[in-house]
């Protein structure tokens, strides 16, 4: 997961970055594509997230319906 | 051309007066953490200005491939109906991927079941083969990583494309979100996008190589300690015993990366399959 947040901002200085050198527009691009790639990997963490409470929540459900059964 | 000049700057390193001095017993002692992850040149080629030498890593990849190959096609050879030791090994390995694709991807990923057991079982075996003693890990080397992540980052974008044609762009636009909103949502998603090769081939080369460099770190510690006197062997007791824990514990990680990495191609190609989720 902290993976996830750290590639997001990488990518956004690596295209960042290349943008500038190719326009000549350092260090517009380079700011912009940061906050976007910060932004990127806050949505994967989000996503992950969300993912692990559902599996946890399908878990839990899964136990109360075997309770059920009993 | 390179690796001979490393090769005589490594020479020469080996000559320094400073070093003829040491004993042998202090040069063992320090050994290099990162020493395990030296590239070193077995036969010397170039295609196209290229440096395709065959090196340690490649003779590494050889082993692994042969040993699967040897692994499965021996494990299936009597094909018998009540399988034995081999035969049920090598059809736990399968059916625990074919499940794996089934459960993520959907039915109709069946025809990709090949791709990910190929990827899932040679990342297993390079990691496996890396615990064996004097072996070499290709996947602690961040460039074989990435090349496998890059692999199936083209492969799920190209399958998306071919499938959908532009549909697969809905990927990048969630449904339920206010118009105006779309002008920030799909950059992040893009570039959410983008992040996938980078953070698939991160995980799996950190976690392999932080896990050998521990290993020799703690080995480290061992000889050291053996070195300074009998009070120095018992404590040397304490990072042996640790090191044998390190050694289950690499063991288990090399399953558990190996899992994941077959798991988020898996959830990637579900992605390419069903877009506009």
């Amino acid at each position: 997961m902290g993976i996830d947040l750290v590639a997001g901002v990488g990518v956004g200085l690596i295209i960042g970055i290349n943008l500038d050198g190719w326009l000549d527009t350092s260090p517009g691009f380079l700011i912009t594509f940061l906050f976007l790639g910060f932004a990127a990997g806050i949505r994967n963490v989000i996503r992950e997230a969300n993912k692990m409470q559902r599996e946890a929540e399908d878990g839990l459900q899964g136990q109360a319906d075997e309770a059920d059964k009993d | 051309m390179v690796c001979k000049d490393r090769l005589m700057r490594r020479i020469k390193i080996d000559r320094d007066p400073h070093e003829a001095g040491r004993t042998k017993k202090e040069m063992v002692a320090v050994a290099g953490p990162l020493e395990q992850f030296e590239i070193k040149p077995y036969a010397e080629l170039e295609v196209a200005g290229f440096d395709v030498s065959f090196t340690n890593s490649s003779l590494w990849m050889v082993i692994v491939v042969t040993a699967l190959t040897f692994f499965l096609v021996g494990g299936i050879r009597k094909n018998a109906l009540v399988p034995g030791r081999w035969q049920a090994s090598v059809e736990m390995a399968y059916e625990f991927i074919a499940n794996m694709v089934k459960e993520n991807v959907g039915r109709e990923g069946k025809q990709y079941f090949p791709f990910i057991f190929t990827l899932f079982m040679f990342i297993l075996g390079s990691n496996l083969a890396g615990m064996i003693p004097y072996s070499f890990t290709t996947t602690s080397h961040i460039i074989v990583t990435f090349a496998l992540a890059a692999v199936v980052f083209i492969g799920v974008t190209l399958i998306g494309f071919a499938k959908h044609g532009l549909g697969f762009l809905k990927l990048f636009a969630p449904s339920g979100v206010p118009a105006p909103l779309y002008i920030l949502i799909v950059p992040i998603e893009v570039m959410s996008y983008f992040t996938r090769p980078i953070s698939l081939s991160v995980r799996l080369f950190a976690n392999m190589l932080a896990g050998h460099i521990m290993m020799k770190v703690f080995a480290g510690f061992i000889i050291s300690l053996g070195a300074i006197g009998i009070a120095g062997q018992a404590a040397a007791v304490l990072p042996f015993a640790f090191n044998i824990f390190l050694t289950g514990l690499e063991i288990l990680v090399a399953f558990l990366q190996a899992y994941v990495f077959a798991i988020l191609s898996c959830i990637y190609l579900h992605d390419a399959m069903h877009p506009a989720h």
